[in-house]
């Protein structure tokens, strides 16, 4: 199945070619979670604070479905 | 111990005075509030002679205590009719606290039109007139005053349009490059200022960290731990000198609670266009800065310097800042969110309160959303106080009367932050219940809504929400009180040896015996006193809400409401 990564502040670093915000399409098996992801695109996961799938925070055992959307980020604070 | 530098304007007299001892304890947001409530008449016209503008560092202001530069403004706001504290950061907080000057008080009303500058120094404080500078931009204030006085000094002062009486206006002092874009911006108490005829304050000494501390070698070992706490925080250690504030543009964006096109979604396809990260990139790239401090002594080096291409620099851009000129106004351009910065700085008016009256102009068809040129035409009329520049510089509310639009994201008249309060349902209720109005940093829900930081709330439920907000905000009013930059929070709410730290800073500096207990209740105490003078200002329960669409509308993407109702609004300050 079909999903979407975008990865910020920093982590696109980690992705050959990869630029903050923009989408990264990627056919990923039934099943898949958001922690397999992050093996999958070799982001080791004590970098990333924040998954969202689909605008929603989620944990890294979280099954991901067809289209969704997911965001990963560091630790991230501001005002 | 400590003095407060009063300045009557109908006399025309400065005098320092002894600091009171039932203020000894009080500095920063206590101390401003705790001023007004003891000296304004709460029903008095902001903007008439019974109001005062206070100014005041805070508690650990002056001393080596990493990152406590922060200067509180306070006053009877022209804005939300209330009480008002506006802080920032900037040079002068320090430099007043190392000249042992707890607090300025500026009351009372010229009764000509000629303007002035209060200069105050280890000799004494003068009331020199400044007729010269009125009507200047706050930059050329700044370069003028550093040239006459020196590059030591704090400047202090407002631009045209708090000199204009506008209620947009903020108050704004210089970083250690001279850019005076540090700013005290909510609330209109730049228009305070020029109601008195006071167009800058110079703070003349070279001192940073000269504030008397009782008890030197405790002191250290607290500021040393507290640093270190500071360091090892992944947010306030690397994560926000390395993109600054507006790398929240991307996460807000991505949870979908970015106020789009004023207020109407929460999401902007282009929305990483104006955020910290390609701010980081073009800044680096033009020679500027993407890390930088705004204050002596500051870990955190949230600030930046952004080069733009008219060769002028904007230092900082900030979050709120790209936020409010750029995806609420659906504008995608960096360089067009800087040049409005950087007008806004120089005129002297608030970025947000400004951001959201462009967004009620351009829904009023006045301007056409997305049309940076004309959003920079537009805010250049301030200045020249045309009819359109006056209903800008008076703000979001006063442009949705004028041009008949309804949606105007305000709480208590004052323009809503970057967090639209259906998707970040805490914000929602600091936004309704705080005695400031809709100010996102007097209860930043947004920690545990959005960021993760001191649990996790989930923005899109009620649930939770109240008791979020009530803890921020007393917490939040005791840091506004220390002088403290109120990023140390995200330290403090995860490291349980943070507050212990300060609390340790505080009891050497002041020989005191203080456990975290009181922290609380100088918190509680200060949203009291703030609560009761708007009481008395004519406040009731009824404005502890947020304008109707906000209830009755979906907000997209997630189509949520808010559903927080007055019931639940009101247990907010059940302490």
């Amino acid at each position: 199945m079909d999903v979407e990564v975008r990865v910020f502040g920093g982590l696109e670093s980690l992705i050959p070619g990869a630029r903050f915000g923009q989408g990264i399409p990627l056919e990923v098996q039934e099943g898949c979670s958001v922690g397999l992801l992050l093996n999958r695109l070799a982001i080791p996961r004590e970098k990333v604070f924040t998954m969202l799938v689909n605008g929603c925070h989620v944990t890294a055992d979280a099954i991901l479905k067809e289209g969704d959307r997911i965001s990963l980020f560091p630790a991230i604070g501001g005002g | 111990m400590g003095k407060i530098l009063r300045v009557n304007m109908s006399d025309r007299v400065a005098r320092l005075e002894e600091l009171p001892e039932k203020y000894s304890l009080l500095g920063g947001r206590a101390l401003t509030s705790q001023i007004v409530f003891d000296e304004v008449p709460p029903d008095c016209n902001p903007l008439g002679p019974f109001n005062k503008l206070v100014i005041a560092p805070g508690l650990l202001s002056g001393t080596t205590a990493p990152s406590s530069g922060r200067l509180s403004v306070g006053g009877k706001s022209p804005l939300t009719g209330g009480i008002k504290e506006a802080n920032a950061g900037g040079v002068s907080s320090q430099k007043l606290a190392s000249l042992g000057i707890k607090a300025v008080i500026i009351e009372g009303r010229p009764s000509t039109d000629d303007w002035y500058l209060v200069k105050v120094s280890a000799a004494g404080a003068d009331l020199i007139p400044a007729n010269d500078l009125a009507g200047k931009g706050t930059y050329e204030v700044t370069a003028v005053l550093l040239e006459r006085y020196g590059k030591e000094v704090g400047v202090i002062t407002i631009g045209p349009a708090g000199e204009m009486l506008m209620a947009t206006a903020g108050v704004t002092n210089n970083d250690n490059e001279g850019n005076s874009s540090r700013y005290a911006g909510r609330g209109g108490l730049g228009a305070v200022m020029g109601s008195k005829h006071v167009k800058a304050i110079v703070v003349d000494t070279g001192e940073h960290f000269g504030a008397r501390v009782k008890d030197v070698e405790q002191f250290r070992a607290a500021a040393r731990k507290f640093t270190e706490c500071l360091r090892k925080h992944p947010i306030t250690g690397s994560g926000l000198a390395a993109y600054g504030t507006d790398i929240l543009m991307n996460i807000v964006n991505e949870v979908g609670a970015l106020p789009t096109r004023n207020f109407h979604s929460g999401h902007f396809d282009q929305a990483r266009e104006v955020s910290g990260e390609k701010l980081a990139e073009v800044a680096v790239a033009r020679g500027g800065k993407a890390t930088h401090s705004c204050m002596p002594g500051c870990v955190m080096h949230c600030s930046n310097i952004y080069p733009m291409p008219d060769g002028k620099v904007c230092a900082p851009i900030e979050y709120e800042t790209a936020w409010a000129l750029g995806p609420n106004l659906e504008n995608a351009n960096l360089d067009i969110v800087a040049k409005l910065n950087y007008i806004c700085n120089d005129v002297g008016l608030d970025t947000i309160e400004t951001g959201c009256a462009l967004g009620v102009l351009m829904e009023a068809g006045v301007l056409p959303f997305g049309d940076g040129e004309a959003a920079v035409k537009a805010l250049e009329e301030v200045e020249k106080a045309t009819p359109l520049g006056r209903i800008i510089g008076s703000g979001s509310v006063c442009a949705g009367k004028v041009f008949g639009i309804t949606h105007v994201p305000a709480a208590k008249g004052q323009g809503m932050p970057g967090y639209d309060p259906r998707a970040c349902k805490g914000n929602g209720v600091t936004y309704a219940t705080s005695p400031m109005g809709a100010d996102h940093t007097a209860g930043y829900a947004v920690t545990a809504n959005i960021l993760r930081s001191g649990g996790y709330v989930d923005p899109l439920k009620p649930d939770g929400q109240v008791e979020l907000s009530r803890n921020l905000q007393i917490a939040t009013a005791a840091i506004d009180s220390a002088g403290l930059c109120l990023f140390v929070a995200f330290a403090v709410l995860d490291d349980p040896e943070a507050l212990p730290a300060i609390i340790a800073m505080l009891n050497a500096q002041y020989g005191l015996q203080m456990t975290a207990e009181d922290v609380t209740k100088l918190g509680q105490q200060v949203l009291r006193t703030e609560r009761e003078f708007n009481r008395l200002a004519g406040f009731t329960g009824a404005d502890d809400s947020l304008p109707e669409f906000f209830v009755l509308e979906e907000f997209p993407p997630h189509n949520t409401r808010f559903d927080i109702d007055a019931k639940e609004l009101s247990q907010v300050f059940n302490f």
